[in-house]
């Protein structure tokens, strides 16, 4: 394509970024080739804008302004103290742990030394070591990716590799940390691998926390791509907690083999301005889908949660269950796209997106859409907002609860359904934590 | 004791008056039956004793030992004692009964001055109070009403009610959609909490519920006022001759 498009001034920084950044990249001279490639391809692209129909309620253009350098190297001290104090809530799951800090391995703060099944490594080392063959896994694009993807493949700086071992049950959860840390503003670009194998099963973490006192206007582009291997199970959770003022482009590439359980959640509070792109390919018939999330923002957050469950294969299921709570003047933005291919046949997929408005300057923008080529299926999609129900916090207030504590109450009612799908308890009750520290409730003792 | 004098209610977004210069007085230790045909206004007594939004007062007051509770958001009113057992209790999907009761627990204690429970103690208060109700842990530990049989609903409410130890009682309907033995146990329930200390008034459109809660005094509720009072027996009649009487007495 060759279109002659004027450039924004972002654009253009980033391109600039970009040389600037290059030479300290990690890679091989293949993978500073795929590096080049991808900004080409970002070029080609520029920032997705709202004419762009994917992106028509979350104006990227429009909301990166001023470009942030690149987080090439990362130096910050940091101690394991101040590692729990950053995880928050999250400290209490007993887990594995391979922690990044500013989109950097710490060896120091993690610990996977015993996961017996569970291999981990890094994306940098693999970067600097790869065979052509691994390159091309490595430094690519996943296919169909949009601007956002292809800045990842050209500015990634690390990220976690995660093997389940073929038939490996791993009890314990591995915590994936990536901490923001220190007082530079900069641009951080992570990309993690996570394959589980035939039948294995496992609980991954993916968690983006910050330091209290650490720099807040830091933008975050992270791409983790799964494969669920035949039969497999995965629980994959991603918790993203922050202050209001960071930048998150987040995406889930997911392939499912056949007979595989895949089980989704992704938590957030206050992220700034935030589209988590989520895509599922069901590459193998008889598998089982099941993805949900709560996500909370107030001040001006914007947090946009955009899905494309492809039903490529027959005989799969699809379960979608997202949750806004939306205070001042929050957006949240929901697209949740199911197709089912022509020979998708007895496809089940059911998705439903719910936004508890909690003022009248906040927003919910909301399109779900089906798209079905094959006949014998069960699909349906729906989605609502509604305010508090002014009986139900009479009710709570009739027992003596105080106003803010009863719409406290009945907003985690709200999220609690969509928290209940997260079968880990530690972690589930982890996440009811943030969400009660959002509303402003101490933890229940 | 609960004075209401002269009360006057429309709904704030219609002009009709639904309370027309309502008078009761019911001293501690006595337990009142108002009894009305439908649309006589006795929900929004109900209603408007608690706190409710969406009702007007366009004249007279509410005093609760002395002190006008007009005024008073509806969980200022629990702290000082004001308990509404629902027609229709709710539903609180996702959140657990215990959670609920102990934060509304700890919430009144707090108002009162006195002490929060701790979890083991709480536990412990929630157990003893359930069990009496036939209310076990494990419905408890269920969100609050969620898929409850409109008997254990009634016996959830009643035991909020036992634990929150209010000293005016209002029951709205409590007998609706009960069966004998849930009306049994719920009747027992309130039986239970009956003390010198302690005022309920209780609104019924059938005797049925009296022949277990006894009243002291019965008011009969028509067009927005007191039409007659009586003792129990005034019930009975009731039961015998319907409430047109009461009625064409509105028209």
């Amino acid at each position: 394509m060759n279109v002659a498009v004027m450039k924004t001034k972002a654009e253009q920084a980033i391109s600039e970024s970009f040389e600037v950044a290059a030479a300290k990249l990690p890679g091989s001279a293949a993978v500073q080739a795929r590096r080049a490639q991808a900004i080409g391809a970002f070029s080609g692209l520029g920032l997705p804008h709202r004419r762009i129909e994917e992106w028509k309620y979350t104006d990227l253009r429009a909301n990166l302004k001023e470009v942030l350098p690149a987080a090439v190297e990362d130096k910050t001290p940091l101690t394991i103290a101040e590692l729990l104090v950053a995880l928050g809530p999250l400290a209490h799951v007993d887990a594995h742990r391979i922690v990044f800090v500013n989109g950097h391995y710490r060896a120091g703060l993690s610990d996977t030394s015993d996961a017996a099944g569970l291999m981990t490594s890094t994306i940098a080392k693999a970067l600097q070591s790869a065979s052509e063959e691994a390159v091309a896994r490595l430094a690519s694009t996943p296919e169909g990716g949009d601007a956002v993807e292809a800045l990842n493949t050209a500015f990634m700086t690390d990220g976690a590799i995660v093997e389940v071992a073929k038939g490996a049950s791993v009890n314990r959860p591995l915590l994936m940390i990536f901490v923001r840390a220190g007082s530079d503003a900069n641009a951080v670009t992570v990309r993690n691998l996570i394959n589980a194998g035939e039948g294995a099963s496992a609980t991954i973490i993916e968690a983006d926390v910050v330091l209290p006192g650490a720099v807040r206007d830091t933008h975050l582009n992270t791409l983790t791509e799964v494969s669920v291997g035949k039969g497999a199970t995965l629980n994959h959770v991603k918790v993203a907690v922050d202050e209001g003022k960071s930048l998150h482009l987040s995406n889930w590439e997911v392939r499912l083999a056949a007979d595989a359980n895949y089980s989704g959640f992704q938590f957030s509070s206050g992220l700034g301005f935030a589209r988590n792109g989520i895509n599922v390919l069901f590459d193998g018939e008889g598998s089982k889908l099941d993805l949900s999330g709560a996500y909370l923002a107030r001040h001006s957050e914007h947090v946009d949660t955009t899905l494309v469950v492809d039903h490529a294969v027959p005989h799969c299921e699809s379960r979608e269950l997202f949750k806004g709570v939306l205070d001042g003047h929050g957006r949240g933005v929901f697209q949740g796209k199911i197709i089912v291919r022509p020979d998708a046949q007895k496809t089940d997929g059911k998705q439903m997106s719910q936004a508890l408005m909690l003022s009248e300057d906040a927003e919910f923008d909301s399109k779900p859409e089906l798209e079905i080529y094959a006949d014998d299926v069960v699909c349906g999609h729906g989605t609502t907002s509604a305010e508090l129900d002014p009986d139900l916090l009479f009710y709570c207030r009739s027992r003596g609860i105080p106003e803010k504590e009863a719409r406290a109450l009945m907003i985690e009612s709200f999220i609690g359904e969509a928290l209940d799908k997260v079968e880990h308890e530690g972690l589930r009750e982890a996440l009811a934590s943030y969400a009660m520290q959002w509303l402003g409730r101490s933890r229940r003792g | 004791m609960l004075e209401i004098k002269n009360l006057h209610v429309k709904l704030e977004d219609e002009d009709r008056e639904i309370l027309k210069g309502l008078s009761l007085t019911v001293p501690k230790g006595e337990v009142h039956a108002i009894m009305g045909p439908n649309g006589s206004g006795k929900s929004t007594l109900a209603y408007v004793l608690a706190g409710r939004d969406g009702y007007e007062v366009t004249d007279g007051d509410i005093l609760w030992n002395g002190e006008s509770i007009l005024e008073m958001e509806p969980d200022e009113r629990a702290a000082k004692g004001v308990f509404l057992a629902f027609q229709y209790p709710m539903e609180i999907p996702g959140v657990a009964g215990l959670t609920f009761l102990r934060t509304a627990l700890n919430a009144v204690r707090k108002k009162r001055g006195e002490t929060e429970l701790t979890t083991p103690a709480f536990l412990k208060l929630a157990k003893e109070k359930g069990a009496k109700l036939n209310i076990d842990v494990e419905m408890l530990k269920r969100p609050v009403n969620v898929g409850f049989s409109g008997g254990e609903k009634k016996r959830s409410e009643i035991l909020q009610m036992g634990l929150l130890e209010p000293t005016l009682c209002v029951l709205d309907e409590t007998d609706s959609g009960l069966d004998i033995d849930a009306l049994r146990v719920v009747s027992e329930g309130v039986n239970a909490l009956r003390s010198p200390d302690r005022a309920f008034l209780v609104i019924t459109h059938y005797q049925r519920l009296l022949n277990y809660i006894v009243p002291d005094k019965v008011h009969v509720l028509a067009d927005g006022r007191i039409q007659k009072t009586g003792g129990k027996e005034l019930a009975l009649e009731l039961e015998k001759s319907g409430y047109a009487e009461y009625s064409n007495k509105a028209a």
